[in-house]
């Protein structure tokens, strides 16, 4: 009856026969639909209790979003954490190094290695990014997951996200503003875990991830709920998740903070010292999110996916001179994308937005709102659209090239991308890791 | 949708409908777009808001305004007048402007100035830039929180005698400003609800609330600095002021190169910052020269030893000799005893290693620094200076003109 209720969505009132014809053969193929339960591919199983799985994407741009000696910071939005803005040239946008141990029946753990594309001083070190132990319960791959250590929130499927599993190189905006580009850090999760059926659970986060910070009064948490189902031709996910944050004087680690180094450019260029403004106070963030994926035919699949997040900040901005000002924000932004798959080819498209309504208020708003980025005197509201073209050259290899025209910042930049993702399970031999678009 | 689509001519020849249904689907993302405006509203609560124009440029905030002496141009054109009058002293010999001179932003190029009765200050006589945006007064008090306080030490004080007026010659003082009718006048815009603000009984605090009035307004932000118009040497220097390895910015920090800056936008309370930048060491613990041991002056702790303000940069290069009791002659100086991290003074009653002072500041640590650095500094610095500052008709002498 789950069929029935997802094809639901498609009746549409005063429909004309043509289109029952349509539903009938719909609905026929569904009801025929052998659900298959993808596995979990993280959590590696006692028949194979050792998984590496690596990843790397390269990727070249033709342009840079903003001159190497400026700030990102969109109109309207206090960004931070890792969210660099695309580079002129070659840039190693990320490699991960993944290694799942099935100690026992019960038990498993996940050590994860990576590094992404930093800033213009090359903040792309390798990090720990995953080290963690689960729990599972009930069965191989649960349904019940218990985690404990540094690891990825799972409560968005947009922020879990890689570049190497994506259809693009760059995160999307709403990745990027709200949280930062990625997400590790030390926390606990429980969860119902069903692969194909009803998931749904929450984690409690130590803080170290934008937008909360770790400290006294901050740390973070969510919860979240999704329900995937996948038939023959149809697949469908959707869901909805909930975020909250708290935060003590957080910096735009990008460029500010407590390590924060004086830019120094080359002759004849300068180097502005980057305003040092800090937030405290919450961050509430809801998302709600689909996918849905037909396929037409052995050769062809199509798929639909978007995901739309609402935050709320309420509290204060505030520097190091004793200036605030407080802040009531509701900023709301989402994507949506679509991809048609031929073979190993494919072509994709990426429509994104972000609309900003703030209030500072104190007699510092007026200065602290520049310096923040809060401030959109020309009420701007961001958008991009980037279109992709990926070939599966070999099994592990995918070539891919982007046009992006990106309207984030007041004058609109295009640029165009050449670039190769590679992304193969290493261990055990022969196996190949399932390709999660 | 679907249906309308499957009619519309260039559909009708595609046999199935899921072909239909998937292309509406890879188009789905061109037809999403929310019309939503965004929008930041900005509310100062008024911050911005002053009867006096302050001739400020964009991006600097306002200073504070004590509530009891709110700024008034009638209250201004009044202090002026004052700053500059000798009559104001008690033998007619001296007046504010005596140390405080124009065309070197309002400092005396002495190293330090004598008072009217020829007390020698301890000091070095400030220039007076800016000075509305200070959160304490003079080299190194840290009670000193108003410039109406402030005012009242050159003119009633005792140690040292700057004007030297008291108890016994206050009336003939007024007298001699109540004998020019200009002040009348003057007096009665900038005090327009007294009754009779000259001869009243608050003559002498309508006095000091116009001087401080006047000193207030003395605002300087026209230097090439402010311009964005530095020479090739002025931007070196301005980027190894700004690095970690010269260290200035941290105390000669923001829009008025002090951390000793307050304005309106600036809510909670501050407490005032000092430094000991490692000058003297007389005593091997740190101790600084008697009388001026700076902010220890005032608070008696130990720990205030040799603690000043941080002054303001702007218009620095007009202000030699340097440091509170002027004892440094020139910029290259006071840049040499920095990258000494401290001051090493081998004879004389001063002797002592400020290199090695236990009670400097953090910030003051030694760096290596070349003779064309030091020169590129010093054209930053000389890049602050703000040449319509000190010629502007506004704050020179209005007797001098009148005549
Ligand atoms: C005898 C010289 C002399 C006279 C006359 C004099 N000053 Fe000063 N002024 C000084 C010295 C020296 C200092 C530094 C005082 C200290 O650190 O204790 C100073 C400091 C100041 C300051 C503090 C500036 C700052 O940056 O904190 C102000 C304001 C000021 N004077 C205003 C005046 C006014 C107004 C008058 C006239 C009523 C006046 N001065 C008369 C020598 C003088
Ligand atoms: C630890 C804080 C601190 C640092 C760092 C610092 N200063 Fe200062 N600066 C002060 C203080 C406090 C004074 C006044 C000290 C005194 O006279 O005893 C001062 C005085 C000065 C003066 C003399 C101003 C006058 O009117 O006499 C100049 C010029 C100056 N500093 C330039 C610099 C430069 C250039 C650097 C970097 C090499 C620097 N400062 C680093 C705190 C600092």
């Amino acid at each position: 009856m789950k069929s029935l209720s997802a094809i639901r969505v498609f009746q549409i009132p005063g429909r004309t026969l043509n289109d029952q014809v349509f539903i009938m053969r719909l609905s026929l193929l569904l009801l025929a639909v052998v659900t298959t339960p993808v596995a979990a591919h993280y959590i590696p199983v006692e028949s194979t209790p050792v998984t590496v799985d690596a990843s790397m994407v390269m990727t070249w741009r033709s342009a840079s979003l903003i001159d190497d000696y400026d700030f990102w910071q969109i109109p309207g939005t206090q960004m931070g954490g890792h969210a660099w803005p695309a580079q002129k040239g070659f840039s190693l946008d990320e490699m991960n190094l993944n290694l799942g141990y099935r100690i026992d029946e019960n038990f498993f753990s996940v050590i994860k290695l990576g590094s992404h594309a930093g800033g213009h001083e090359d903040h792309g070190g390798i990090e720990l990014e995953h080290a963690y132990l689960g729990w599972v319960c009930c069965d191989d791959t649960g349904p019940w997951v218990a985690e404990l250590g540094k690891m990825s929130a799972r409560f968005s499927p947009g922020v879990a996200m890689h570049a190497a599993d994506r259809w693009f190189s760059e995160a999307p905006l709403a990745v990027d503003v709200f949280f930062g580009r990625h997400f590790h850090d030390q926390g606990i999760r429980l969860w119902w875990h069903e692969t194909a059926g009803v998931s749904a659970g929450a984690e409690l986060w130590r803080g170290d991830a934008f937008p909360a910070t770790h400290s006294e009064n901050g740390g973070a948490w969510d919860v979240f709920a999704r329900y995937a189902w996948q038939g023959g031709r149809l697949s469908l996910e959707f869901g909805g998740w909930f975020y909250s944050a708290s935060a003590d004087a957080r910096a735009d680690h990008r460029y500010g903070g407590g390590h924060q180094h004086v830019p120094v450019a080359p002759p004849g260029q300068t180097a502005a010292l980057f305003p040092d403004v800090r937030y405290t106070g919450d961050t509430y963030i809801v998302g709600l999110h689909g996918k849905l994926g037909y396929r037409l035919h052995r050769d062809w699949l199509v798929t639909v996916e978007t995901e739309w997040m609402r935050a709320e900040m309420d509290g204060a901005v505030h520097d190091g001179i004793n200036r605030q000002a407080q802040l009531d924000a509701t900023q709301q932004a989402g994507w949506v994308q679509s991809a048609l798959n031929w073979r190993r080819q494919s072509v994709a498209v990426r429509w994104e937005q972000l609309s900003t309504d703030n209030a500072l208020v104190g007699a510092a708003a007026p200065q602290l709102g520049v310096q923040s980025g809060l401030d959109n005197p020309q009420g701007h509201t961001p958008k991009r659209m980037t279109a992709a073209w990926s070939w599966q050259w070999r099994d592990g290899v995918t070539v891919r090239a982007e046009a992006i025209r990106d309207e984030s910042l007041l004058t609109t930049e295009q640029r165009w991308t050449l670039g190769v993702v590679w992304k193969q399970r290493l261990l055990p031999q022969g196996a190949s890791m399932h390709h999660g678009h | 949708m679907i249906s309308m689509m499957r009619n519309f001519p260039p559909f009708k020849k595609y046999r199935g409908g899921h072909w239909l249904f998937a292309l509406c689907i890879f188009f789905l993302p061109f037809l999403a777009g929310c019309p939503e405006q965004s929008e930041t509203r900005i509310d100062d609560m008024g911050a911005s808001r002053s009867a006096f124009d302050w001739q400020l440029p964009a991006g600097i905030p306002l200073p504070r305004e004590p509530e009891s002496n709110p700024m008034t141009e009638e209250k201004f054109q009044l202090g002026r007048h004052l700053f500059y009058d000798d009559r104001l002293s008690v033998n007619g010999t001296i007046s504010c402007a005596s140390c405080h001179h124009q065309d070197k932003a309002f400092s005396d190029g002495r190293e330090r100035p004598r008072g009217a009765t020829g007390h020698l200050h301890p000091r070095n006589s400030q220039g007076l830039v800016n000075v509305a945006w200070y959160n304490s007064l003079t080299w190194g008090n840290p009670a000193l929180g108003s410039i109406e306080q402030q005012v009242m030490i050159p003119l009633f004080g005792e140690d040292p005698i700057e004007h030297g007026i008291n108890e016994a010659n206050f009336e003939q003082v007024l007298q001699s400003l109540q004998a020019d009718v200009q002040y009348a006048a003057l007096f009665e815009k900038a005090f327009p609800e007294q009754d009779d603000p000259l001869f009243g009984d608050l003559a002498w605090d309508n006095i000091v609330k116009s001087l401080a009035s006047f000193v207030r307004g003395l605002t300087s932000f026209n230097s090439p600095f402010d311009r964005n118009e530095l020479s090739q040497s002025a931007r070196r220097g301005e980027a190894l002021f700004d690095s970690e390895r010269l260290e200035c910015f941290h105390c000669h920090a923001g829009y008025n190169f002090s951390d000793a800056t307050v304005d309106r936008t600036t809510t909670t309370f501050v407490e005032p910052l000092f430094h000991n930048t490692g000058l003297y060491n007389v005593d091997g613990l740190g101790a600084y020269p008697e009388p001026n041991t700076g902010r220890h002056e005032v608070t008696g702790q130990a720990q205030h030893m040799g603690q000043f303000r941080t002054p303001s940069l702007r218009n620095v290069a007009l202000t030699a000799p340097y440091n509170h009791d002027g004892s440094v002659a020139t910029l290259e100086d006071v840049i040499r005893n920095y990258a000494s991290g401290g001051r090493h003074i081998t004879s004389g009653p001063n002797a002592g290693d400020g290199r090695i002072s236990p009670i400097k500041d953090g910030f003051i640590v030694s760096f290596s620094i070349t003779e064309q650095e030091i020169a590129d500094v010093v054209a930053f610095l000389e890049s602050l200076t703000d040449e319509e500052f000190i010629s502007n008709p506004r704050f020179s002498d209005p007797w001098q003109d009148a005549e």
